[in-house]
């Protein structure tokens, strides 16, 4: 990357922009080939945010916007929950919290034959992937993996689901795990399937476990790692005297 | 407003000024904004000029290949002007000018982004209050804008406290910007001098509204430095 004497483009990874900030030069930038993603718009030689965030940069050529929204764009090969509206004779469609209903064709199953098309009733959560997501087109989806396994996608049964915004959903799904879901892993036993929707389903043997693991999941958006530790063992704390209660009955 | 009122103020100096986003649970992007008034002697307490306004969901309507607007304000009194139209439906207008000015209308086609200000309580410059408001509340949401219309209300007084005209101007942000000074300014001024919106009312010369414009520009700073704060301290 090129340096410029005033301002180099590096000086704005990392930092937080708000619409109308230039981001980089690319008369500065020739024979290179950048890829942009959400949030970034090309003006001629000049690339513009068209949203607030925090903008980042991963080798070797890939820039984007990264902020936390409740509305979701759908993006290919996102896993996202959705939940059927209306089923039609080729497709179910799907309400994913987007600015369009995604479809889901009937045999996008793993075996999925003519003969064979799940009933799913209005209102069943799906675990899906996003399989085509085009501009000013409706989002195709499905419930198998690129090589047309399973591989968990499908309908969740029990349960609960709550939402949340798409960046607390892309915390939860990060590489080193989030602190959390880690804590709430050693001393609790659920299941839980995270949509980069922001939509979030947990399920767990007692409705106790249910709630105060969804409450520490909604809470801990804007606290520290520590800071979400301590609010943690807080609820435990009240999870133990609740259940120390009931015992005593 | 810029004016020698009775809560203390000297002619160049703004109203302290509130800002929160993110208030509202349902809507995609929610804000308030508020202009404070300090103690006025004739009434008691405090009076806030405080206005919230929040975008419902985005939903998939058959409106061509444009993205549209839709507007709902909702004020607690209804008052008219001697313009002649109802007042609620003239800022309606223009706030639906302005915002269709820095959205970017193409990006998702076929859908209606709406959008709805409601009026806590009214103290003038009820107009640049919904501007600034309605331009918060859409870079909550995460809708592409172009870059953030900051508006200012800006007032011509005689001496004491008699008003002779006001003006609602709002001009878009300042920018940083990566590009050498010369290449991101228009036909030789800095894109920041531009002006979104203009609307007047009353009688001021020509002279008046310029150094309106300029105090206008300057007190312009302060207010997007204010939203800029409030939106970067969600994100960290």
């Amino acid at each position: 990357m090129e340096n410029k004497q005033s301002s180099s483009p590096a000086s704005f990874v990392d930092s937080t922009v708000v619409p109308g900030d230039v981001v980089l030069d690319l008369s500065s930038m020739t024979n290179q080939t950048i890829k942009l993603g959400g949030g970034l718009r090309q003006d001629c030689d000049a690339i513009s945010a068209t949203k607030a965030g925090t903008l980042r940069f991963s080798k070797p050529n890939k820039y984007w916007i990264e902020s936390s929204q409740k509305r979701y764009v759908p993006c290919v090969e996102d896993t996202i929950l959705g939940i059927v509206v209306d089923s039609k004779a080729d497709n179910f469609l799907i309400d994913i919290k987007g600015p369009a209903m995604g479809f889901l064709p009937v045999l996008a199953f793993e075996g999925g034959t003519r003969r064979n098309i799940p009933k799913f009733e209005v209102g069943t959560l799906l675990y899906l992937r996003v399989v085509k997501a085009n501009f000013g087109m409706n989002p195709e989806l499905s419930c198998t993996d690129a090589s047309g396994k399973a591989a968990e996608f499908g309908p969740l049964k029990d349960g609960y689901m709550f939402e949340t915004s798409t960046g607390l959903s892309r915390k939860l799904l990060s590489s080193p795990a989030c602190p959390v879901l880690e804590a709430l892993g050693k001393k609790l036993s659920f299941e839980i399937a995270v949509g980069l929707n922001g939509r979030v389903w947990v399920n767990a043997a007692s409705p106790d476990t249910i709630v105060v693991v969804a409450n520490a999941i909604m809470n801990s958006e804007c606290l520290s790692g520590a800071q979400q530790i301590i609010m943690l063992y807080d609820l435990m704390d009240s999870l133990v005297v609740v259940l120390l209660r009931e015992t005593k009955k | 407003m810029e004016v020698d009122g009775e809560d203390g103020r000297t002619q160049n100096q703004l109203r302290p000024l509130a800002c929160s986003h993110n208030i509202l649970y349902r809507a995609h992007g929610s804000a308030s904004w508020s202009l404070r008034t300090r103690t006025l002697r004739k009434q008691t307490g405090q009076i806030d000029n405080l206005l919230k306004s929040y975008l419902m969901r985005m939903r998939p309507w058959l409106n061509g290949n444009k993205e549209a607007l839709e507007f709902k304000f909702h004020h607690v009194w209804v008052w008219f002007r001697y313009s002649g139209l109802p007042l609620e439906e003239a800022y309606e207008m223009i706030l639906k000018r302005t915002l269709q000015s820095i959205c970017h209308l193409t990006i998702n086609p076929n859908t209606t982004t709406s959008i709805i200000i409601q009026v806590i309580n009214d103290d003038s410059a009820l107009l640049s209050c919904a501007i600034n408001a309605a331009c918060v509340a859409l870079v909550d949401a995460g809708i592409p804008t172009k870059h953030v219309a900051v508006a200012i209300c800006c007032c011509v007084a005689k001496s004491g406290c008699k008003m002779k005209a006001f003006a609602y101007l709002a001009f878009p942000n300042s920018v940083h910007s990566v590009l050498p000074e010369r290449s991101s300014s228009m036909q030789g001024k800095p894109i920041e001098h531009g002006i979104v919106t203009s609307v007047t009312n009353g009688i001021m010369s020509a002279d008046n509204y310029f150094y309106s414009l300029e105090r206008g520009r300057a007190a312009s700073v302060r207010v997007v430095r204010v939203s800029q704060e409030e939106l970067a301290t969600a994100l960290n």
